[in-house]
């Protein structure tokens, strides 16, 4: 018997990405590596699955992560995301699936 | 008679093959410009001591485009009687003596043109993902500009 004030309720399981769960929402990015950090990994780029929203330090600890040599390199990189210069630290970022991310060693141009 | 009037524009290239100076300077020539004025960097032999082989560059191409295009516009509002500006600059090996980057600029008088050359150059070396790799006899070296605005200059 069901009782009439009694309504069974489940939240949504949400996968679409609600506006207000941004944070805990991740999305693919294309990370791209040059000079010293493209030795240091072996690779010149891949995807990777980050937080949406997250500080750039954040993000540099994220790659460290699946690339633990990359930490020799820390004090002298910068990001360079959806082409423009980040440096590593409190900025946040607000990431879309297939940005690139790249990985910036002092540069030596001209 | 009408007269085109010679629209200023950018010329910007990443290749590998090697560059040419009259490539370069043909492409800044104006009928309305007395002044070519050029930069051209090429390899040297040697460095601390050491013996240079050769060069090697590699460059996060799209973003280094964008980051020349800023450096013309920067240029251009400077110096604004500019005419032409081009940029060339080669990747992968650069044998030694043979130019790496080449900047052309032309304008009506010689003062603009010689001032917008050395800020480009300049710029370029503080701000364009470019990155070059000396090759030693037995070993190899990742350059860092002074100009980098991010890189530690001590180490």
């Amino acid at each position: 018997r069901r009782s009439p004030g009694r309504r069974r309720r489940r939240g949504p399981v949400s996968k679409g990405g609600s506006p207000r769960d941004g944070g805990s929402m991740s999305c693919q990015v294309s990370v791209l590596y040059f000079a010293r950090s493209a030795e240091l990994t072996g690779l010149r780029c891949e995807t990777l699955s980050v937080p949406r929203q997250i500080t750039s330090l954040q993000l540099w600890e994220e790659i460290v992560k699946v690339h633990p040599r990359l930490a020799v390199i820390r004090d002298q990189v910068v990001f360079a995301v959806r082409q423009e210069y980040v440096l590593l630290g409190d900025q946040l970022l607000v990431l879309q699936p297939g940005d690139e991310v790249a990985i910036i060693p002092p540069i030596s141009g001209g | 008679m009408e007269e085109n009037e010679d629209v200023p524009k950018d010329f910007i290239k990443l290749k590998s093959e090697k560059l040419s100076v009259d490539e370069v300077s043909e492409l800044v020539v104006s009928p309305y410009c007395g002044a070519v004025s050029l930069f051209i960097g090429t390899t040297r032999n040697n460095f601390e001591g050491k013996k240079v082989i050769h060069l090697e560059y590699e460059a996060y191409t799209s973003m280094a485009e964008i980051e020349i295009k800023k450096i013309c516009r920067d240029v251009r509002q400077k110096w604004p009687s500019l005419k032409h500006i081009a940029v060339h600059h080669r990747l992968g090996v650069v044998p030694i003596t043979e130019a790496s980057v080449i900047i052309a600029v032309s304008s009506p008088h010689r003062a603009e043109s010689l001032e917008a050359v050395m800020y480009c150059i300049n710029t370029l070396k503080a701000s364009v993902p470019i990155w070059k790799k000396e090759i030693y006899e037995d070993e190899y070296s990742w350059k860092e500009n002074k100009e980098c605005f991010w890189a530690n200059s001590e180490k």
